[in-house]
């Protein structure tokens, strides 16, 4: 199966989605939306970082050095509050375009 | 939103202290990502070093993410910055020398600016404290056309003339009289003379200040003609003679001739109208007034000795207050006129009122000084110029040595903006360092040039002063940018391979065409400073070679301040003829005379009328001095033709006179004035007969050539001398004491006598060419010596470029002194180059400066060629000595040079 690229600005709400079920690690975020989306979904591994640092600096997740499952130092990331209404805006939007992108392609 | 950015921010910051606590952890996060993306694919069967790779894969570039995460942290650009920063701190801490001398270079040229334009704001900008509006606030001055024809602008104004501006204008929601005036403060030997400020009750509306103790007077207190014998005091006054205590209120203190009442304390840093010295304190100008002439001098409009501030009612503009304000003069001058019964004659008059700035410098009575003060301050700037031009090329210079370093960098792939960014914030952290080092002269410096040139302001740091901190800053700032653009751009330009392998020929035009630009320019600027200084020499060694016409050394001034005691006319004579006696007999005085006038203190006058001219008064100003037998002889004032006075000339003896030469031409053209008839007073007095000729005093300004002087003999003079002048063996200055020890034990009451040397009277009137001169002397030598190191520095380097060139002229037979006069010819050529363009600069900007300097052409060639051959000596010794060290250089080791 082709990988699909993601478009612009979806990564973001991908990852606040993954995170507002449980506190996770980066390696598991990227597992979980690869397993999740029957894997489709192929994110580049080295732009998830940088979109981790950057929504940390926005306020919306908060992060912290945990153990692991298996007992190594990892750095846990979890949804703040300020971040759950961004999920919850950001999703409204996305099904609201998906919704009149919909009704435009089946116009004709 | 606002929470976004507040937790952005926090991250930043938190981000940036935490640098390398961050970076690690960034490590280690993405380090375990790789080892469990590892294990995944190790459970899926493949071997480590396999697995591994494919997770490395699967990745992506780790260092790009870092690169990413970095970025996306929003703190690389101010981390670059810091870096620079940093690099550039251990770069200049590496050469010591290099840096000390560029700090100490534009330290110098900022400081001056500083310090210079400290004085310029204070003198031009900055208005009084405390004054509600500045830009509605205005003096009054009078203009009006004499019966001579000519047109005076005065600020003195007379009482009657107030009054009828209050009566008669709408436009100003205050108006307000006021004077400074020297008056002896303090009872019997505790009197001292201070500045205290005679005003209205509606001076204090003009300033929005709140008194800290008591009150300011009320329009009760300032009654025409009576007003209260209040007083307000003055802040710093307060603190120094009654310690700041509040129990001040009620008590009195004796000003002048009066007991006043203390009724209030002026906030700190009040101080009116700052011209003539910090006020000790406030009275109300009725009360000064009725003490000076018990009469009403409501309705007189000869004494005219105030000055007028006015506020603009809110919502009328300049055009219509200056209309008011006019009309309301003509009113006033023809109701003047017919109260004197004189025929009322507008249109001859011309009386009209203009509204001034309130800073005096900016007036139409701005005198020299302020003049003086915007040259060199523009001076200052020039200095600056000429500090940045050198160290701009001292800075190409290094990034030229440093070339390899850069080229390295480059190809690196440090992009050429970095660059020039990194360059630019080495001579930033210069400026920086520089601008700090200037702050600290300027603040020192500038109290000297304070202390020289306004010593009736308020002093005050130059750390806490905002506009000059900010002029500080903007120099800085500046010299950062000249000094660091040039050589940011062409040091960062690649000449790549060249300079990677090291070739030898550095080709480098453009950095040669730059290097030179900056020579000639520095060289034209040292021209333009040097020409202003010896044109201000000149002009100020004319000045002191100018006869005054009378002696300043040995003179002394002594004038009597009765301060309300009443002497009857014999007692006021016996009282001046015991002081002569006294005063003769002081050891160290050979002679003393009653005089009429004193320079630059007080004139007198009488109406002239000669035969055969029409009206005198058109042609000068002619003032009256008057002197016993031994006045000549006291002064020093020569005379020229016929005598001086004799004891012969007593009070019911002939007339006479001694005319002042410039007179004796005037009235008499080619004529022999001995034997001529003069009448004083009146037309139909008796005959004056001149019996001598002296030379002629200046008595108010030292340029003014219609001022003519004639000597009566005291005798013969029908008013009270108002000094003593006294001559002593040596100088004035070492006998004040003496002399007044000597005749205060004859004053009565509380009288007292003023001793001054005639020099403290003369030298303010000095003080404009004596500043020039002494700035542009010093501004201008320091140009020189930076240009000259500048000079000496690129001559050094570009030897040092052409050691090759050089070596092979040696080998190839060229003696030693031919390679000197190359490198010497190449290098006096830049600086021929740049005193052609400095003096077509300084001969064009030559007619601004005239009206500054004295009895001197902005042309004078002998100052151009002067500052010219000074240039030229100090260019061939500046580029001799680099070019004796090339020419000493081996042959051999030159051509095997690199």
């Amino acid at each position: 199966m082709d990988r699909l690229d993601l478009p612009q600005g979806t990564l973001d709400l991908l990852i606040l989605k993954a995170l507002s079920l449980a506190p996770m690690h980066g390696w598991a975020i990227s597992e979980r939306i690869h397993q999740v989306s029957r894997a489709t979904l192929q994110i580049p591994q080295g732009s998830l970082y940088p979109a981790l640092h950057r929504l940390e600096r926005r306020g919306w997740i908060r992060a912290e050095w945990g153990a692991s499952d298996n007992n190594r130092k990892a750095k846990f990331y979890e949804l703040t509050r300020a971040g759950r209404k961004q999920l919850d805006a950001e999703s409204d939007a996305w099904a609201r375009l998906t919704q009149a992108v919909a009704l435009v392609l089946d116009m004709g | 939103m606002f929470e976004e950015l507040w937790s952005d921010l926090r991250y930043r910051v938190r981000s940036l202290m935490r640098r390398d606590g961050v970076e690690r952890e960034l490590a280690d996060e993405l380090r375990f990502h790789l080892e469990r993306e590892t294990e995944k694919y190790e459970r899926q069967g493949l071997s480590r070093p396999e697995a591994e790779r494919r997770a490395r894969l699967a990745f992506g570039g780790v260092e790009r993410a870092k690169e990413a995460s970095r970025d996306g942290r929003g703190t690389a650009l101010l981390e670059s910055i810091w870096q620079d920063l940093r690099y550039a701190w251990r770069g200049l801490r590496s050469k010591p020398a290099f840096t000390a001398g560029v700090v100490l270079t534009l330290g110098l040229g900022i400081g001056a600016n500083a310090a210079m334009f400290g004085i310029v704001d204070r003198l031009l900008f900055r208005p009084p404290a405390y004054l509600r509006d500045a830009s509605g606030t205005h003096r009054v001055y009078l203009s009006w056309t004499e019966s001579g024809g000519e047109s005076r602008t005065e600020r003195n104004i007379e009482f009657a003339r107030y009054l009828d501006f209050k009566r008669l204008t709408h436009a100003f929601s205050s108006i307000a009289a006021f004077q400074t005036r020297s008056l002896a403060v303090g009872e019997a030997t505790d009197a001292r003379e201070r500045p205290v400020t005679v005003a209205s009750a509606s001076y204090f509306d003009v300033f929005g200040a709140r008194p800290v103790l008591g009150r300011f007077f009320t329009a009760d207190d300032d009654s025409v003609p009576v007003g209260k014998p209040v007083a307000v005091l003055g802040y710093t006054y307060w603190q120094t003679e009654f310690g700041g205590r509040s129990d001040v209120l009620g008590k009195t203190i004796r000003v002048d001739r009066g007991l006043l009442t203390i009724i209030g304390v002026a906030p700190d840093g009040f101080t009116g109208m700052t011209d003539q010295g910090i006020p000790a304190l406030y009275m109300p100008i009725t009360a000064y007034a009725w003490g000076m002439r018990a009469r009403d001098y409501s309705k007189n409009y000869n004494w005219s000795w105030l000055e007028i501030v006015v506020r603009r009612k809110p919502g009328v503009s300049l055009t219509v207050a200056n209309a008011d304000l006019n009309s309301a003069y003509r009113q006033s001058t023809i109701a003047e006129w017919e109260l004197a019964r004189r025929k009322v004659d507008l249109a001859a008059r011309r009386p009209s009122a203009s509204l001034g700035p309130v800073q005096l410098g900016r007036g139409p009575e701005a005198g020299q000084d302020a003049k003086v003060v915007v040259w060199v301050g523009g001076v200052a700037l020039i200095v600056l110029l000429v500090a940045c031009a050198n160290v701009a090329n001292l800075l190409l210079s290094r990034a030229v040595k440093r070339r390899r370093e850069i080229a390295l960098r480059l190809a690196l792939g440090v992009s050429r903006a970095r660059l020039v960014r990194q360059l630019l914030t080495e001579s930033l952290v210069l400026a920086a360092i520089g601008g700090v080092f200037g702050l600290a002269t300027a603040q020192w410096g500038g109290a000297a040039l304070r202390v020289l040139f306004l010593p009736n302001q308020p002093a005050a740091a130059v750390v806490t002063d905002a506009r000059t901190l900010a002029v500080a800053l903007i120099a800085t700032l500046g010299a950062a940018v000249l000094t660091g653009i040039v050589p940011a751009l062409i040091g960062s330009r690649s000449d790549l391979a060249r300079s990677l392998t090291g070739a030898s020929r550095d080709s480098g035009a453009a950095r040669s065409r730059a290097r030179t630009a900056l020579l000639v320019f520095q060289a034209a600027l040292s021209v333009v400073l040097l020409v202003g200084a010896g044109l201000f020499v000149r002009s100020l060694q004319n000045v002191r070679a100018m006869r005054l016409g009378y002696d300043v050394g040995p003179v002394s001034i002594v004038s009597m301040n009765l301060r309300g005691t009443k002497l009857s006319p014999s007692e006021a004579t016996l009282l001046g003829n015991r002081l002569v006696d006294a005063a003769r007999a002081i050891p160290g005085v050979s002679l003393v005379s009653p005089v009429a006038s004193v320079p630059f203190w007080s004139n007198e006058g009488r109406s002239l009328y000669v035969q055969g001219i029409d009206s005198i008064q058109k042609l000068g100003r002619f003032v009256l001095q008057a002197g016993n037998a031994d006045y000549f002889r006291a002064a020093g004032t020569r005379i020229l033709r016929g005598r001086a006075f004799e004891p012969s000339d007593g009070r019911d003896a002939p007339r006479v006179v001694v005319v002042g030469d410039g007179m004796a031409k005037l009235l008499w053209p080619g004529q022999d004035p001995i034997g001529k008839c003069v009448r004083i007073s009146a037309d139909t007095a008796p005959c004056t007969t001149v019996v001598g000729v002296a030379e002629e005093m200046r008595m108010r300004s030292l340029t003014d050539l219609r001022e003519h002087t004639y000597y009566l003999p005291l005798t013969q003079y029908d008013d009270a001398p108002s000094a003593l002048l006294l001559r002593v063996t040596g100088d004035a200055a070492d006998f004040s004491g003496t002399i007044r020890r000597a005749l205060q034990p004859l004053m009565p009451g509380s009288a007292y006598v003023n001793v001054q040397p005639l020099r403290e009277l003369v030298d303010p009137s000095m003080r404009g060419w004596q500043f020039g001169a002494t700035m542009f002397l010093a501004f201008g030598a320091l140009a020189l010596a930076l240009a000259a190191v500048g000079l000496y520095s690129v001559i050094a380097y570009g030897v040092a470029q052409r050691q090759k060139e050089l070596g092979v002229r040696i080998a190839l037979g060229a003696s030693r002194g031919s390679v000197v006069r190359l490198v010497v010819r190449g290098g006096v050529r830049m600086v021929v180059f740049g005193i052609g363009i400095g003096t077509v600069v300084a001969l064009w900007a030559g007619h601004w400066v005239e009206a500054l300097l004295f009895d001197e052409s902005p042309r004078d060639p002998l100052v151009y060629a002067s500052v010219a051959g000074v240039l030229v000596i100090v260019a061939i010794v500046a580029t001799a000595l680099p070019a004796f060290g090339a020419s000493r250089v081996d042959p051999n080791t030159a051509l095997r040079a690199e």
